[in-house]
Formats: structure tokens, C-alpha cells, sequence
């Protein structure tokens, strides 16, 4: 007898079950305002195997702040740097990182054609610690095969890219589920879980006030900004959001929340526009209100700085400032509702942790409508910062990331519940 | 009784402290147990070794923060010779114009339909092998130049392909660019190509006896064309016999074949053109003289609308341009383009003009 402490498999197994069933048991009864956890939380041990394995290698590396393991740069294949910047805030986004990583994704397609598999092997790219700058012509190949409409070789829009990859991610990762169902209401992929948002549009009709409610799926909000064709100012009555945020009107600069705001007012549809209302059974003249119904765990906000419009087409260079930290609750439906039942002062509750974003990604666009140059700054390890120009990357201050004018904006929910 | 009504001293205040001492040790001892199960369970489970890293490949991996340097501590701008291969065609291609060559490849984009389209229309003599190389690649690669920039206004406006614009903003671009195809074929050893590895050394015999049999860069097929075709140099066909059947070649300096001859508009850069070489200098492509409108080229009245270009050589076609190495590596100076020597031969513009139609005019 060793007379030391042993650790026995089928105790443990069983001890390890009981607590996870207990910890479920706990999450069903908790108060609301607590977070829900529905799983409980269980630390990675290493197989027999494994051990093994990570015994006859001993060169480990771990990723620490310091580290450069998980950023790498991106060969320019003839003016791509609309899809590099893509790529380096898709592979900055933490979950799906963490997602790829965990060799989550099983793919079903027989060719060699699938785009999440090249993802998945973009990012043992990033991971392997190789300093030359990856040249992801694979990715584009695949990507132009399957969005035809973004082919060809020209300068493009990062955000129509972005939307284009996720829905091409979107499409061959449905085979993960083995959920064959078109039907996009349903899909729980990891792009729908991480990028897809829903967005409520009322219509109000104003003779008989009934209210008609649609909710659609987004990935992304386009914000118009001020300087273009479509008026915006002035905003909506309702000073909600700009002191919550923290940002500052006295400089007169724009803010992210004040195009938020515009984003959410109610719009008189004017008397050109009538909708058919179903309570009055006629055309009535409407207002319409967009506001958030769920927000997704990535939100992505698209500063629409290329106009083109008819006459003319130039882009905005007004300077919008955005937050390090955003809360979305003076935006979401449910605050609307409580607004509209006359609570105009939203208090803010310290524990609705909901609605919290830190930013963690933003492309910028320099040069002009024909010709100009997408960069991206990434932030990693929390609070480090690093500008991604193609193939360069270099360490960047948070200064110089909310000073830069911003195009696409990334932001990622605080605290994220495990399903 | 209320703590905080408890008097501080008194027989009652022993009990008390010795309460809180007790309460204190325990979870100071739980803590530290804690930790202790930890380690013990983790050296007894195997797994202790884990948290130990390597320490030099740790300092290999350290973030830079300097001028000049990448977070690598690199220097900015080493990374211009990258190639990869096309997923489409298999060949080497340089990573900086594989946008370009992958648009051209698969066919998309504005260019290649017409081009596509031409070919169709005027698909005589010309073999299918042949016929595939429209490539371009070079296109001004990651600089953006005047007609460039052209291109993607019109393209953001008008997204229909069959605009009669597209052939002007093409033309801009053309001019600016000035490239031309490949350039490629020069820079690198030539990967071997499917079909005619496909074959054995006899079959390749009897076929280089009858055939022109100069393999085309871009789909590294051997020409079908007859002996004296007029789309490869003697030396060309030399050279790929010593290649297949001798001791191989370093680097074959492809013909290319295409039929770009026709398609560009003389360009104004006369200058350029006289800088490449030709390999018979009888026939100095119209290109070459000043007066290029005088080209025998037929092409060039079917395209009355094609403006001057400003620069750039484009291996207009009179007769047989092709090639003209357009290799803007790196956004296409003109002088890139004189140092490549055009082994493509415009043997006789006039013959081969007819047959072969300005399939190519953008090439860009």
C-alpha cells in the first residue's frame, strides 16, 4: 500500500457525471438574471494517447502575449487586398478560430471544392507558425468558382466579399449538420450561429396604429453616413445611446451610435410609398422602424462610404468614431417595446451583460472610389493590436485603430453563453 | 446576537476568535489543497510536463516592434518572386498575377466571353490547344494605373458584360498596361505538361516528325500545326525536339502562340516595339516601324475604334505578335518588357493575319 492518493477512472467518471447532471439541474432553477449555463464547463485532459504523443515531442509552444503564432501575412495576387482583409478578420474572430481549430468541421463533399475546408486550412496556415506570408490563391480560386458575380479581375468591395464568402461557407457547411433543409431559418451551421443576426422591421400604420412586424436574417448593418445624398440629420427625438457609449458629441464628430440611431428611427413612409394596412383594409401612409431582434454573436457594421448613386458616385471620407466597447441595447426590439410603453429612460442594468461588444477587427479603405487599398487592423491576446497590410504585419496602438476612418467594423459579443 | 453587537472583549470573544480562526484556516487549507490535488493528480495522471515549453522556439516566435520590420522582424517588400499553381491549369504562375491569370483561366470576367466568343467565330486552321492561350496574365498587378482604374469605374457602374463600353475601357487599359502576355514562360523552367508526358518517347518521335509540335505554355500542349507552321520559330521547333527527345532543356523559350497577333492596336510606343527582338528580322512586325497602321495586319481595321495607347508595347499584332512579353512583373514598366525577347515569330503577318483574328485585343 502507497499510502498516497489514487485517482480511480470509474470513480472519477462517475463523480464527473453526477456533477455535470447536478450543474444542469442548478441551471434550470437559476434566477434569470445569472448566467445561464446550460453545460457544464469540463478542462481538457489529455488520452493515453495523447500523452504519448506530446511526450515525444517537446517542443511545445504555447501562445502567449507575446506571441506571434496565429498572425501571418497574405500575398496580394493582383489587387486581392479586398479578400486579404477578409481573411484576416475572419481568422481573428475568436469562435470561429476556436471552432476550426477544434477540427470541427466534417465535410461532406466529395470534390476538393468545399470553402470550409479551405478555411479550416487557412487557419492551420495561420496557427503553424510559418513567417512568410501565405499565398491563399487557393481560397480565391474557390471562392470565384462558387460566386460567380464577384469573378474577375478587378478591385472589389470588401464588403460585398464578405457577404459573398459567408454565404458560400454558409451553403457548404450545411452538410455539417446533415440538415438538408434549405430552409434558412434552420440552419445552425457556425456561420449562422456566429454572423447571423435578425433584424425586426415594423410598419406602423397611422390610421389605425396596427403594427406589422417582419423579422429577417442579417449578417451585416449598412450604416449611411452623413455627407451622402440621403439626409441624416436630424435624428429621432430620444437621447438614448450616445452617453451610454461614451462617445463624445461635443467634438461634432459622427459616431457609430449616431448612425445607429438613424438606423433605428422610425421613417415616415411618405404618401408615395402607401402600404396596404390589414387592419383598415386600405392604403394607409406608414412608419416603419428597423430595430434589432437578435443580435448575432459577430456583429459586423458597414459604413457605406461608396456611393453610387446616379449622378454621382464618390466616397465619404466623413470620420465616423466608433467604440472599443458598444452596447446595443438602446437598439434592440425589446427596448423599443419599453420605450414605446413610456419608459424613455432606459436604466441600465449592470447585469444584462447581453448586449456588450468589443471590437476586435476593422478594414479600412484608403484612396479613392476606383483606386485604393483595403488594410485591416486585428486586435489578439486581448489587448494587442496589429495593422494587416497584405503581407506586412506590424504592431499597431489602439489610437491608431479608432482614429483610422473605418469601413467594415467587427465587433464580438462579451460574454457568450454555451449552449 | 448580532456580530456587531458583541462587545471586544469577554470571555464570549475566545469562542469568537477562535470561530474565525477556524474558518479561516479552512479555507486557507482548502485552497491550498487545492492546488496540491491539482499538481499530485496531474504528475500521477501523466500530464505534469504539459505546462513546460521550449524555450528557444518560445524566443523564435517573439513580436517584433520596430520600424522598417514586420512583427516578424522582417523587411517590408521581400516577397515578390512567390509563385503558386493555378488550380485551373496547373502551371506555375506568379502569385502577384494570379488574380489576373485566374480570371483569364476560368474564363470569367469581362475579357475572356469576347475573347471566348472570337475564337469561336474564327476557329479555322487554329488547333484547340492553341486556341486556349488567351492569357494575359500580367495585367498590371498590384499598382494601380490610369486605365486600371478606368476599368473598375466602368466596372462598378455597368456590370452588364455586353456593354458597349467594355471594348473602350479595354482599350485604356490596354494602353496602360501594356501587358501582354506572358512574360512567364521566360522566367521558369518549364513544368512539364500533361499531354505530352503522357506519351512515350516513340509516340513523341513519330508525332514531332510530322507535326510543328512547339509546346504552348499555356496548356503545354504540343502544337498540331503542320512543320512550317507559322506561329513557331524553327528554333523553336528545335529546341523542343532537343527538349523531348535530348538531353532536356533548361528552359524553352515558348512560343506563344497565340494569335495576340492581331488583336492589339499598334501601339504608340513604337519605341518599345523596336527594343524586343525579333528572331527574323525580315519580318519586323509592323509593330516595329513607326507607321503601324500600315501593319498588314488585317485586325487592325476591325477594330476602327481602338484608341492610341500611350504606351506600352503591346505585341500588336501585325502578324504574329504574340507575346510580347509583357511581363509587368510588377506593374509593368515598359523596360521589363524589352528585356524579354520575343521568340514568337511573326513569320509572315500577312499569312498568318487572316487566319488568325484579333482574338486577343486586350490580352490585358
Amino acid at each position: 500500500m502507497c499510502q498516497d492518493y489514487i485517482y480511480d477512472k470509474e470513480m472519477e467518471q462517475i463523480a464527473k457525471e453526477e456533477q455535470r447532471k447536478a450543474w444542469k439541474m442548478q441551471g434550470k432553477t437559476t434566477h434569470k438574471l445569472c448566467v445561464k449555463l446550460r453545460e457544464k464547463y469540463s478542462t481538457w485532459e489529455p488520452t493515453k494517447r495523447e500523452l504519448e504523443l506530446l511526450r515525444h515531442n517537446p517542443k511545445r509552444r504555447r501562445i502567449t502575449s507575446n506571441c506571434t503564432i496565429g498572425l501571418r501575412g497574405l500575398i496580394n495576387l493582383g489587387n486581392t487586398c479586398f479578400m486579404n482583409c477578409i481573411v484576416q478578420a475572419l481568422t481573428h474572430t475568436p469562435l470561429l478560430r476556436d471552432f476550426f481549430l477544434s477540427d470541427r468541421h466534417k465535410c461532406e463533399m466529395q470534390s476538393n471544392s468545399c470553402l470550409v475546408c479551405e478555411m479550416s486550412q487557412l487557419f492551420q496556415e495561420f496557427y503553424s507558425g510559418h513567417r512568410s506570408p501565405h499565398i491563399p490563391f487557393r481560397l480565391l480560386h474557390l471562392v470565384w468558382t462558387h460566386a460567380r458575380h464577384l469573378a474577375g479581375y478587378e478591385q472589389q468591395d470588401a464588403h460585398e466579399f464578405l457577404i459573398a464568402a459567408l454565404d458560400v461557407l454558409h451553403r457548404h457547411c450545411k452538410d455539417d449538420n446533415g440538415k438538408k433543409a434549405n430552409n434558412p431559418n434552420h440552419c445552425n451551421c457556425i456561420i449562422d450561429q456566429i454572423f447571423t443576426g435578425g433584424l425586426q422591421s415594423d410598419v406602423t400604420c397611422q390610421v389605425c396604429h396596427g403594427v406589422s412586424t417582419t423579422i429577417d436574417p442579417f449578417w451585416d448593418i449598412s450604416l449611411d453616413l452623413p455627407g451622402s445624398s440621403t439626409p441624416f440629420w436630424p435624428l429621432s427625438p430620444g437621447g438614448d445611446g450616445s452617453a451610454l457609449n461614451g462617445e463624445s458629441h461635443t467634438t461634432g464628430a459622427t459616431t457609430l451610435t449616431d448612425c445607429l440611431r438613424r438606423f433605428t428611427r422610425p421613417e415616415h413612409l411618405g404618401s408615395s410609398a402607401k402600404i396596404k394596412c390589414s387592419g383598415c383594409h386600405s392604403y394607409q401612409e406608414s412608419t416603419k422602424q428597423l430595430t434589432m431582434k437578435k443580435l448575432p454573436i459577430v456583429a459586423c457594421f458597414h459604413l457605406k462610404r461608396f456611393e453610387h448613386s446616379a449622378k454621382l458616385r464618390r466616397k465619404i471620407t466623413t470620420y465616423v468614431s466608433f467604440p472599443l466597447e458598444l452596447d446595443m441595447t438602446p437598439f434592440m426590439a425589446s427596448s423599443k417595446e419599453s420605450r414605446m410603453n413610456g419608459q424613455y429612460q432606459q436604466a441600465v442594468d449592470p447585469f444584462n451583460n447581453d448586449n456588450k461588444y468589443s471590437l476586435f477587427a476593422v478594414v479600412n479603405h484608403q484612396g479613392t472610389l476606383e483606386s485604393g487599398h483595403y488594410t485591416t487592423f486585428i486586435r489578439q491576446h486581448k489587448d494587442q493590436w496589429f495593422k494587416c497590410d497584405d503581407a506586412i504585419i506590424t504592431k499597431a496602438s489602439i489610437k491608431d485603430v479608432l482614429d483610422s476612418e473605418g469601413y467594415l467594423l467587427f465587433y464580438h459579443k462579451q460574454f457568450l453563453e454555451y449552449e | 446576537m448580532k456580530m456587531e453587537d458583541m462587545p471586544l472583549s469577554g470571555p464570549d470573544n475566545t469562542k469568537l476568535e477562535s470561530l474565525v480562526h477556524d474558518i479561516y484556516s479552512e479555507l486557507v487549507e482548502d485552497a491550498c489543497l487545492g492546488l496540491c490535488f491539482e499538481v499530485h493528480r496531474a504528475v500521477k495522471q501523466g500530464y505534469f510536463f504539459l505546462d513546460e515549453t521550449d524555450q528557444e522556439s518560445m524566443k523564435e516566435f517573439e513580436i517584433v516592434d520596430q520600424p522598417g520590420v514586420d512583427i516578424f522582424g522582417q523587411v517590408y517588400n521581400q516577397w515578390k518572386n512567390k509563385e503558386c499553381e493555378c488550380p485551373n491549369c496547373k502551371r506555375l504562375i506568379a502569385a502577384s498575377r494570379f488574380a489576373p491569370h485566374l480570371e483569364k483561366c476560368l474564363g470569367m470576367g469581362r475579357n475572356s466571353s469576347r475573347i471566348a466568343n472570337r475564337r469561336l467565330a474564327s476557329n479555322n486552321n487554329m488547333s484547340k490547344s492553341e486556341s486556349d492561350q488567351e492569357d494575359n496574365d500580367d495585367l498590371n498587378d498590384n499598382d494601380w494605373s490610369y486605365g486600371a482604374e478606368k476599368k473598375a469605374k466602368k466596372r462598378k457602374s455597368d456590370k452588364n458584360q455586353n456593354s458597349p463600353r467594355r471594348s473602350k475601357s479595354m482599350k485604356h487599359k490596354n494602353g496602360e498596361l501594356g501587358t501582354i502576355v506572358t512574360s512567364e514562360p521566360y522566367k521558369y523552367n518549364f513544368n512539364t505538361g500533361i499531354s505530352y508526358e503522357t506519351l512515350g518517347p516513340d509516340e513523341v518521335r513519330s508525332l514531332l516528325t510530322t507535326q510543328c509540335g512547339v509546346i504552348s505554355e499555356h496548356t503545354k500542349k504540343m502544337c498540331t500545326r503542320s512543320q512550317r507552321c507559322p506561329q513557331h520559330t524553327d528554333e523553336q521547333r528545335r529546341a523542343v525536339r532537343v527538349f523531348l527527345l535530348g538531353p532536356s532543356a533548361p528552359t524553352l523559350p515558348d512560343a506563344d502562340p497565340v494569335v495576340e497577333n492581331d488583336g492589339f492596336d499598334i501601339p504608340d510606343g513604337q519605341t518599345l516595339m523596336s527594343r524586343l527582338q525579333w528572331e527574323d528580322s525580315s519580318d519586323i512586325s509592323p509593330t516595329d516601324s513607326a507607321s503601324s497602321k500600315a501593319s498588314t495586319n488585317p485586325s487592325d481595321s476591325r477594330r476602327p475604334k481602338k484608341k492610341k495607347r500611350p504606351s506600352l508595347g503591346l505585341n500588336s499584332g501585325g502578324g504574329g505578335g504574340g507575346g510580347g512579353g509583357s511581363s509587368s512583373l510588377t506593374g509593368g514598366s515598359s523596360s521589363s518588357q524589352s528585356n524579354i525577347s520575343l521568340s514568337t515569330k511573326k513569320k509572315r503577318p500577312k499569312l498568318s493575319a487572316p487566319s488568325i483574328p484579333s482574338i486577343y485585343d486586350d490580352l490585358n
